[in-house]
């Protein structure tokens, strides 16, 4: 039947049968793979991956450092700068060009042409202008997802109906206060939908350019590693990035849901 | 031209027996338009304090445009908006939206991220605190804000809303929404307040509802004025496109329309609505049967006059309103 609501009870059921299919798939494919070529490393078994996890989290004999912390701290510090530079400056760059007409002519064009250009493509222009260290990366995430981040706030300034902004005037509103007290709020679960979403792209710039040129984090260890087709290390590294951008959604969804009862509840 | 201190009264020669009305405020020669086309051509109209005003109109045709230029959202191409506080001898011409002219529209009438108390208790927070006030000076704010919540509380306990004071907008029906917008803007205690088709979404019973609650409000006007006292629910223009709900609510109606003798003035093409009706209109109690056989006549007429593109009287010829009330025959608060 179409659209006929199932337990919830099931739903759980099902959602965690389809990972243990997921797993028990991958077990059946490198027993298969091991059974064909017992040297195989492309697909690692369980014990295989045991040793691969050993290796991330130990003291490496070379330098002493565990892959995964240094790693883990390189490519974090990063995401979360550049997130927080370009999600700090799309809101306000937003909020500018949803209030004042003057800086929505000034900004749109530049900024429409900006979100086209692929911020990966840009990479030597950041290595010009900043440097190689970890500021290039931040401004790498920044003006990557700064583009549509910004004009998403600037969509969702426009939507509040000019009705709520009037009334607001004529109940004794100074200009900041309609920009902070109504539109700001009216908009912050917007915001929150935007930030989660931006999450994606930052991460696949990060890596991507780590890829390139990085000397440690995340992009580094997983180019380096694939190369030597040590996939029990790849393969751990892809989980902890997949539980890491998991992770930070969910906070975020939580954190609309306690901030903003209005908007979740509204969605129906 | 009257000057700004005759106001408060009548330019034309009124009967000494004539009541001194208290008038809240004046529309002066308004003119309105966007680009070329002409919206609204030579308004004046004078409130009387305390009213309830039906101001009605074929659709499109620039009430709209009026209430917000009174509002000052959109301020007139020409002309003024005066308010005169109570007690106050001389008017001020309005410079933009205030706290003293409350509104209520049709549609996005809360705020949507605040709960039925909290959207009552805005007004008061952005109209006596600010920004670093509300920061700085923490504990005062929070002494401040509570005092807010009790007085929008009981406000809403007032118009039959005590349990819906922590619904947000969403949870509620249009009718207990659009209860909360004029609560809203009730507690800013407003020299005028205006509702911009305030009941145009609602279904009928909701309507009636609604429209004895204006009644209630207008009967608390009454007896502040037989005692000497401020309106406390002020004065209140109603924009409907239901003439039978403008008869009702007001004690007065007021029509805008583009279909008025424009040649007869020496214009080639329409120079905008103009105020072809002015009456005043029989004043009902809440508790009373709603008949409309009384206002069958008065509402053909308007009708006629307000609604009819084939018929277009002189601007003048039904604008009875001042010499009716000097005559005595205003009701409620125009006696």
């Amino acid at each position: 039947m179409i659209r006929k609501p199932i337990p919830a009870r099931w739903s759980l059921a099902l959602g965690v049968l389809s990972v243990l299919v997921l797993l028990a798939v991958y077990t059946g494919l490198s027993l298969w793979q091991h059974h064909r070529n017992p040297e195989d490393t492309t697909i690692p078994t369980w014990s295989q991956l045991a040793v691969g996890v050993k290796q991330i989290l130990e003291p490496s004999a070379r330098d002493g450092q565990r892959w995964l912390v240094a790693d883990g701290k390189a490519t974090l510090i990063r995401l979360f700068l550049g997130l927080l530079c370009g999600i700090a400056g799309g809101i306000v760059l937003g909020l500018l060009m949803g209030c004042y007409p003057i800086i929505e002519a000034l900004l749109v064009p530049p900024l429409s042409l900006l979100a086209k250009e692929p911020p990966t493509a840009m990479l030597a222009v950041f290595f010009v202008l900043v440097g190689t260290d970890t500021e290039m990366y931040v401004a790498m995430i920044a003006f990557g997802i700064l583009p549509t981040l910004s004009q998403t706030v600037y969509l969702g300034v426009r939507d509040v109906p000019a009705e709520l902004l009037d009334k607001a005037s004529t109940l004794g509103a100074s200009q900041i206060e309609i920009i902070w007290s109504i539109i700001a709020r009216a908009i912050f679960p917007k915001i929150i939908d935007v930030v989660r979403l931006s999450i994606g792209p930052a991460m696949v710039y990060l890596i991507a350019a780590e890829m390139v040129c990085g000397d440690v984090g995340f992009g580094y260890r997983i180019r380096l590693q694939s190369r030597l087709l040590n996939m029990n290390v790849v393969y751990p590294y892809l989980a902890v990035l997949a539980a890491f951008g998991f992770t930070l959604d969910s906070a975020l969804r939580l954190l609309q849901r306690y901030c903003c009862p209005w908007y979740v509840s509204g969605e129906k | 031209m009257p000057s700004v201190s005759s106001l408060s009264s009548d330019p034309s020669a009124a009967p000494a027996s004539a009541p001194e009305l208290d008038i809240v405020l004046e529309c002066r020669d308004i003119h309105h338009g966007f680009g070329n086309k002409s919206v609204l051509y030579d308004i004046n109209l004078r409130i009387v304090r305390g009213e309830i005003v039906g101001l009605v109109g074929p659709s499109g045709c620039g009430k709209s445009t009026l209430l917000r230029a009174i509002v000052g959202t959109h301020p007139p191409r020409e002309g003024a908006v005066l308010v005169r506080a109570a007690g106050q001898t001389s008017p001020y011409a309005v410079e933009g939206p205030g706290p003293d002219r409350g509104i209520v529209y049709q549609r996005y009438a809360l705020f949507p991220f605040l709960t039925a108390l909290e959207n009552v208790a805005l007004g008061p927070l952005l109209h006596q605190t600010s920004i670093p006030f509300r920061l700085l000076r923490f504990p005062s704010w929070r002494r401040l804000r509570k005092r807010h919540l009790e007085e929008a509380a009981a406000l809403l306990a007032k118009l039959k809303l005590g349990d819906a004071m922590h619904q947000y907008p969403h949870q509620m029906s249009g009718g207990m929404c659009q209860r909360v917008a004029i609560a809203q803007a009730l507690i800013m205690k407003p020299e005028i307040l205006l509702l911009d088709e305030p009941f145009g979404a609602l279904d009928e019973a909701t309507r009636e509802e609604l429209q004895r609650t204006l009644l209630t409000l207008y009967q608390e006007n009454c007896a502040a004025k037989a005692a000497g006292l401020p309106p406390p629910a002020g004065t209140i223009i109603i924009v409907t496109h239901e003439l039978s709900e403008a008869l009702y609510v007001g004690d007065r109606v007021v029509g805008l329309s583009p279909y008025w003798d424009w040649k007869a003035e020496g214009f080639a093409s329409c120079p905008g609505a103009a105020i072809v009706y002015d009456k005043v209109a029989p004043v009902y109690r809440p508790d009373q049967e709603k008949d409309y056989d009384s206002f069958v006549r008065q509402r053909e007429e308007i009708r006629r006059v307000v609604f009819d593109s084939t018929y277009f009287p002189p601007r003048t010829e039904n604008l009875t309103f001042w010499h009716d009330v000097r005559n005595g025959r205003g009701e409620g608060v125009l006696k």
